[in-house]
Formats: C-alpha cells, sequence, structure tokens
C-alpha cells in the first residue's frame, strides 16, 4: 500500500456527469416553469406549434428531471463517492475507466435523442415510462454499465468495509434494474406485423387492469429507488464529511435501510385506490403507506442527529443548512404521502393537484436540494478551487426555500379545493359546480404556483452562475479540505 | 379460493419479513454488546476517505467472519 | 447465522435485496393477472381507426390531463357515469387511466358529447368551454393519423394475445392494402358527421380521406366517441 503516495481519486468521470446534472437540471426546470404558466395563462401552448402544447411537454418535463437530472446526479455521486468510500482509484483500472466513458457517451446522446423522440409524440404513454422499445433499450445498456462499474468498483476495493452509502447505490441499481425491465415489456408492433408501420412502435405485454398494476407497481417504487434510495444514500456522505461528524447512529442507518426495503414495495398499490384493484390490497396499501414513516423518518432523524452539539454549523456553512433543510422536506413529503394513502383522504386527493405539490416538495425541497449540495461540495475538490460566492448561496437559498413552500402551499389548498367541489352537492344531492366551475376556481393558485416556479428557476440559475465562476475564477486552493467546503465570502 | 390463499401468502410473507427485521435489529445490538463488532466505527468511513487513509477493514467479512466461532 | 451470512458478501447482500424487492411484486401483481385481463361481455376489440385515434390521445398526451376511470362515489357517477369495472379495460394496451384530472374523465365521454361537440371543442375549447384551459389541438386537421401502425397493432395483439380481431387482419403488406378501404370508410362516416370549422372546412377533410389520408382529428374522435 505504499506505493499509493502518488495516487489520487480520478474524477473525470464525476466531473462530466456533474456537468449533464446541470445541463438537465436547468431544462427541466425551465420546461416544468413553462408548464406552470401555461396552466395559468392557455395562451402560451402554442409558442411552438404543435410542439409546444402542455400536454406534449409534460413528460419531456417529468423524464428530463428524472433520467436526465436525478440519474445524472446519482452516477455524478457514485464516481465521486465511491472511490472514495472504498479508497480505490478509477485509475488503478483501465477497464473500469473505458465502461464509465462509454456510459458517460451513450447515455448523453441517448438522452438527447429521447428528448427529440419524445417532442415528436413517440411515447408508450405510461407516466414516467414513456419512451418507446428502441430507447429503452439503450437505458437498459447504460444501466448494465453502471452496475458494472459499481460492482467493479466493489470488486477492486481496498477498504473491506462497505460504507452505507454504498449499499444504497447497490439497491438503486438493482431496484431499477427489476421495475424497469418488467414495466417496459412491450412488442414492437413493426416486427410482428411483417413490417407494416412505424418501427418505434410497440404495444404492451399487460393489458387494462393488469398494466395498471404493474405500471404503478414501477411507478412507486422508481420514486422509491430513484427519489429516495440513492438521495438517501448521499446525505449520509455528504453530511456527515461536509460537517466533520459521523452519521449519529451506524445501527440506525442499518435498520433505516432494510426498513425502507422491505416496506416500501409493499406500499405501491396506494397508487390505485379507488380502482378496479381488489379492496383488501388498497387496504394493505394503506397500511404499508402508514408504515413507511418509521424507516424513512429514521434515516431523517439519523441527519439531524449527527449534527447534535454542532448547531452552529447550520448559521455559518451554508452547504449544512442546504442539507438539513432537505431532510426536513423529506420528513415532510414521507409524512404527506401516507397521509395521502388514507382511503378517506385519497378520495379527496387522488387526481387532485394536492398530488403534484406532494411530488415537488419531494423533489424541489429534498432531491434538487441534496443534488446541488453535493455539487457544491464536490467542485472545489474536483476542480481544486474555491466557492466562488458564499453571498450567492445565501441569496439561492432563501429564494429556493420561499418557493417551494409557495409551491406546495398553493398546491395543496387548489388540490383540496378542487377535491371538495367536485363532490360538493346542493341540499337536493344534485352536483354544485360544473367542471368547468372547479377549474376557474384554481386559476389564483396556478398564478402563485408559477411565480414559485419563476423564483426556484433564478435560483438555480445562481448555482449555475456560481458553480460556472468557481471552476473558472475561483481562488486556487493547494490541498482538499478535509471536512468543510470552502467558500469564498 | 385463490383470493384466499393469496391473502395468506401475503400475510405470512409480511409477516416473516417483520419477523425478520426485528430480529436484525436484536442482532445488531446483542453483537455489540457482547463486544462482537462495532458497528459505529463504520460511521468514520466517509469522514476518512483519502485514499492513503488508513482502511478500517483489511479482510473481506468472508475472512474476517471465519476466526469467530 | 443468517444475517452475518448477509454481512458476509456485498453480493449475498445484493440477492437478498433483490429477492425483497420481488417478492412483493410477485404476490401484489402475479395472482390477479388472469382475472384482470377478462373482458366484460359483449366487449369489442377497438377498430383500426379507434386504435389510431387511441395513438393521438397517446401521442398528444391528453393523459397529462385527463383520467379514464371514473370512482366508484355518487359524486363520480352522476357527473360522468357508471363507475368503471376492470373487464372494460381489456383491450387497453396500454392502461389510459391517467392520475391527474386538470379537464374531466373521458371514459364514458363518448355517451355524453357527438362529433360535432367534440370538432367545435378541440379547434377552440374556450368558443365551447369559456374560461376552459385546453389547449387547441388544431394540428390534428393537417397531420395524418398513422392508420398503417395502428394495423400493425391490431395484428399484433391478435396473434400475441388472441384478440378477437376478423380474418381481415392478417400480417402482411397486402392484407394490409386490402383492409384499407375499411378503415378508410369508416373515417368517411366520422367525417361525413363533421360540420367543418372556420379554419378547415367539411370538403377539405373529406378530400384528405379520400386520397387515402385519415386526418388526426377523424380518427380521434372515432376513438372518443368509442369511450362508452
Ligand atoms: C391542459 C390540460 C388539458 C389537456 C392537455 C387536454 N385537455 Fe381536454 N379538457 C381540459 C379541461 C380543463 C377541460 C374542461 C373544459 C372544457 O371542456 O374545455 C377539458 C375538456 C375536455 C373534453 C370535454 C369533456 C366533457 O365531459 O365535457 C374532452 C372530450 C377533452 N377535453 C378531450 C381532450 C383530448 C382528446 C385531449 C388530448 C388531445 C385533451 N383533452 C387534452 C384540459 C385539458
Amino acid at each position: 500500500m505504499q506505493s499509493n503516495a502518488a495516487l489520487e481519486y480520478d474524477y473525470s468521470l464525476a466531473k462530466k456527469f456533474t456537468f449533464l446534472t446541470i445541463l438537465f437540471g436547468f431544462l427541466g426546470m425551465l420546461i416544468g416553469t413553462l408548464l406552470a404558466a401555461q396552466l395559468a395563462f392557455p395562451s402560451l401552448n402554442y409558442l411552438l406549434g404543435e410542439y409546444g402544447t402542455f400536454s406534449r411537454l409534460r413528460p419531456l418535463h417529468t423524464n428530463i428531471v428524472i433520467f436526465g437530472f436525478t440519474v445524472s446526479g446519482i452516477f455524478a455521486t457514485w464516481f465521486y463517492i465511491g472511490q472514495r468510500v472504498l479508497k480505490v482509484s478509477l485509475k488503478e483500472s483501465k477497464f473500469l475507466m473505458t465502461v464509465g466513458n462509454i456510459q458517460f457517451w451513450l447515455y448523453f446522446v441517448g438522452a438527447l435523442l429521447a428528448v427529440v423522440s419524445l417532442l415528436m409524440g413517440i411515447t408508450e404513454s405510461k407516466e414516467y415510462a414513456q419512451f418507446e422499445w428502441p430507447f429503452d433499450i439503450v437505458v437498459v445498456i447504460i444501466w448494465v454499465l453502471w452496475g458494472l462499474n459499481i460492482m467493479g468498483l466493489i470488486g477492486i476495493r481496498r477498504e473491506k468495509a462497505l460504507y452505507i452509502s454504498v449499499w444504497y447505490y447497490l439497491a438503486c441499481f438493482l431496484g431499477i434494474s427489476m421495475l424497469y425491465l418488467f414495466n417496459n415489456m412491450a412488442l414492437p408492433t413493426y416486427f410482428t406485423s411483417g413490417g407494416l408501420g412505424s418501427f418505434f412502435h410497440s404495444v404492451s405485454m399487460y393489458s387494462g387492469t393488469n398494466d395498471a398494476l404493474v405500471q404503478w407497481w414501477y411507478g412507486h417504487n422508481a420514486v422509491a429507488f430513484g427519489f429516495t434510495v440513492p438521495i438517501v444514500g448521499m446525505i449520509y456522505y455528504f453530511l456527515p464529511k461536509e460537517s466533520g461528524q459521523p452519521v449519529y447512529s451506524y445501527k440506525l442507518s442499518l435498520l433505516s435501510f432494510w426498513g425502507l426495503l422491505f416496506v416500501y414495495l409493499w406500499a405501491g398499490s396506494h397508487h390505485l385506490m379507488w380502482s378496479t384493484v381488489p379492496d383488501w390490497m388498497q387496504t394493505m396499501g394503506s397500511v404499508f403507506s402508514v408504515l413507511l414513516i418509521l424507516p424513512s423518518w429514521g434515516s431523517a432523524i439519523n441527519m439531524l442527529l449527527t449534527m447534535k452539539g454542532e448547531w452552529q454549523q447550520l448559521t455559518e456553512n451554508p452547504l449544512i443548512k442546504f442539507m438539513i433543510l432537505a431532510s426536513t422536506f423529506y420528513m415532510l413529503s414521507t409524512i404527506e404521502g401516507p397521509i395521502q394513502a388514507v382511503r378517506s383522504v385519497n378520495a379527496i386527493a387522488h387526481f387532485t393537484d394536492w398530488i403534484i405539490g406532494h411530488v415537488h416538495d419531494g423533489v424541489l425541497g429534498w432531491v434538487v436540494f441534496m443534488i446541488m449540495s453535493a455539487i457544491y461540495h464536490m467542485t472545489p475538490r474536483m476542480f481544486k478551487r474555491e466557492i466562488y460566492s458564499k453571498k450567492l448561496i445565501e441569496t439561492q437559498f432563501w429564494l429556493q426555500t420561499t418557493a417551494v413552500v409557495l409551491y406546495f402551499t398553493s398546491m395543496w389548498i387548489a388540490g383540496i379545493t378542487q377535491g371538495m367541489m367536485w363532490r360538493a352537492v346542493d341540499e337536493y344531492g344534485n352536483l354544485m359546480y360544473s367542471f368547468i366551475d372547479t377549474v376557474n376556481a384554481l386559476h389564483p393558485y396556478y398564478v402563485i404556483r408559477t411565480i414559485a416556479a419563476i423564483m426556484y428557476l433564478a435560483g438555480f440559475m445562481m448555482f449555475m452562475y456560481n458553480i460556472y465562476k468557481t471552476v473558472t475564477a475561483g481562488r486556487e486552493i493547494e490541498e482538499e479540505p478535509q471536512f468543510r467546503t470552502p467558500i469564498a465570502a | 379460493m385463490r383470493e384466499e390463499w393469496r391473502i395468506i401468502a401475503y400475510v405470512v410473507t409480511s409477516g416473516i419479513l417483520v419477523v425478520m427485521l426485528y430480529g436484525y435489529i436484536l442482532y445488531l445490538y446483542r453483537s455489540e454488546k457482547s463486544g462482537k463488532r462495532d458497528y459505529e466505527k463504520y460511521g468514520k468511513l466517509a469522514l476518512d476517505d483519502e485514499i492513503d487513509s488508513p482502511v478500517i477493514e483489511d479482510k473481506p467479512a468472508s475472512e474476517r467472519y471465519k476466526d469467530e466461532k | 447465522m443468517f444475517f452475518r451470512w448477509i454481512e458476509r458478501n456485498p453480493f449475498f447482500m445484493a440477492a437478498w435485496i433483490s429477492l425483497v424487492i420481488a417478492v412483493a411484486g410477485l404476490i401484489e401483481i402475479v395472482p390477479d393477472f388472469a382475472k384482470a385481463a377478462r373482458p366484460v361481455e359483449g366487449l369489442k376489440p377497438y377498430t383500426v381507426l379507434e386504435l389510431a385515434g387511441k395513438e393521438v390521445y397517446k401521442k398528444d398526451n391528453c393523459i397529462a390531463c385527463h383520467s379514464q376511470l371514473i370512482r366508484p362515489f355518487k359524486s363520480e357517477t352522476d357527473r360522468y357515469g357508471d363507475f368503471s369495472v376492470s373487464g372494460e379495460y381489456a383491450y387497453d394496451r396500454p392502461f389510459l387511466w391517467g392520475s391527474k384530472r386538470t379537464g374531466p374523465d373521458l371514459h364514458r365521454v363518448g355517451r355524453y358529447r357527438t362529433t360535432v361537440w367534440h370538432e367545435a371543442h378541440m379547434w377552440n375549447p374556450p368558443a365551447v368551454v369559456p374560461g376552459s384551459i385546453m389547449p387547441a389541438y388544431r394540428h390534428m386537421w393537417k397531420n395524418a393519423a398513422d392508420i398503417e401502425t395502428a394495423y400493425a397493432e391490431a395484428v399484433t395483439v391478435k396473434n400475441a394475445f388472441h384478440t378477437p380481431y376478423g380474418p381481415g387482419i392478417r400480417k402482411g403488406k397486402e392484407a394490409w392494402e386490402k383492409y384499407k378501404p375499411t378503415v378508410l370508410a369508416q373515417a368517411r362516416k366520422v367525417a361525413e358527421e363533421m360540420k367543418g370549422t372556420e379554419g378547415v372546412s367539411k370538403e377539405e377533410v373529406l378530400k384528405m380521406i379520400d386520397s387515402g389520408k385519415v386526418p388526426e382529428i377523424v380518427a380521434l374522435i372515432a376513438y372518443l366517441n368509442r369511450l362508452k
């Protein structure tokens, strides 16, 4: 091991994926902001001809945020954390470097083509699984390459103990593999009909209720393994590292891990409440959703307790602030989810904007905050430069926090209002409102949401600018900081 | 009839999983109390993660565990 | 002991993670498969034109704002009609239940809206329903629906899943050429009920069909009329 003196971690892949994370984050949020505005001001639907309607753009927004932004964030942080906690450099394996680079380029080109295909309306129309089969195949290849890298790095590791974050990345890899494969089973019609029609078109192997079951098994767990598991993996690394405090209870982190895996999967049927899925299963879906609070809060509380006795860092270090707020939003949305999964609440909440609000306090407050802090933490170490501006981070923090709060409160009110109006009856038992009345009532909330979206996007642009300036003009540092990320005042 | 079987399967599997989860909690605390294992030292993995930081375990668990009875 | 065994090797752990993930899926999903796929009595498969319309619905992603699932509450059955049952979706690949109702449920829209209504509405929603925030879909008058792909889909589901289509639905170019006039005739029937809009007259729509192309709007309306 003495020969390692000159050996360094190789951040080239982490850098590349960080670039994509920022690019896709910006694109996804830009489109999201346009969508928010379209619901408030429908004339904005006609900016891009047939390609610019709300409906055509919505899958673009969701897919870019999930498969573009979040997944590149997961890759970027993996190629950073993975080496470090396993104490092995990618430089030590030509093979893994090559695999990683192929993964990167395939992903970059594939993502651009997929964006074009969705714009053109080439879609399977299953939510968060819209890509048609040729793109599915590319996704699978990319995913397998990533898996190869995880296993490979574990295989050549110097540190034989696996840190908890590695467990989370591993679970993310396995979970998404299984889900994606089963949900996207489809027959390409071009080949089964003797060469007729579009090459891209396919038809689902499952029909109707079955398709719905598989889809929501996928949809629910894709959130688990895409938006929860890997992000928890990130915070288990970045918060202790940034604060210099080891995680409060390592045992608790192991428990929450298995608890999360076990419970999350059973809760999927809560997406199909009051549908044609058997009653008892819907009930179990609710029960498990409520149980889900425990492991989720286990992790979040573990994070908060990690800061025990070190709370002054919260005021001194904006990154700590970001991460602690992210855990708080995580707690919020993991209590909100189970509430929505209670059958009587679900009857009102389902199909309304409350669900949209729930998704966004989770994604804007938890996922995006966490990934941004990760990038703030990694950049000075990858580029050997100090973060350009603390003021900018502080402003960004308050702007985006206000935006998230505005976003979810307006959507809660909108959702509950509309849910109540749909079911309101007069003294004779007749429906009180026509559908369009319930749409008109939402206008003010849609306007507030648009403002929130613009604020959040502005905050993200400050983040982009700050990172750009750091990389190009930040003060150089000689030595990698051990804990706290250096930020110019 | 099939529906009943399924409910049984569901309850039994989740029962087993619950028992295992709690078993795991017990296992963790017991093995730490008896001094067999110190889980909390793994928390350091995130902090001392330079490539030349000392490793916490230099043998894979499969070999480490062999030494125990 | 068991837990030690899992901790011992990352690949045991991976196997265990996969197992935990898979078990839930197996029990939740698989047993319902056969039952849920059985069609209700009298359910007919989509015609090729309707399938093409469904493709338009998918392509322009109406699912972003519309559900097709009426829940068993009085407030929903009063508004939309009978609640939905599993067997009605037997030929829906993929399912189009949706998850957001920015607009109303459409599962039984064919019961209370007509061709002419849809025509005017899709051309300019706020003109029909003041205050509507639904976008207008005027490109559907210009674009041709992909009836050949719809036919390919019918062939596929007939062969792979035994969807009961007639003998006219067969593999290959020739069979399609022979079948195409049937689709065009169905399209013409829908188009003849239309009135024409300020931008595209009824004659232009008919002319397009006679030249062998079905405007997307005609296929879409055929599909919407079928939702009953
Ligand atoms: C931005 C969301 C949005 C999108 C996208 C959208 N709609 Fe709508 N739709 C609405 C709203 C809101 C209403 C209620 C007001 C109205 O009738 O225009 C509505 C009403 C309807 C109605 C009338 C239903 C009834 O019971 O009165 C039909 C039919 C319809 N839409 C079809 C479609 C089709 C087909 C598409 C896809 C090409 C589509 N919509 C896309 C929002 C949307």
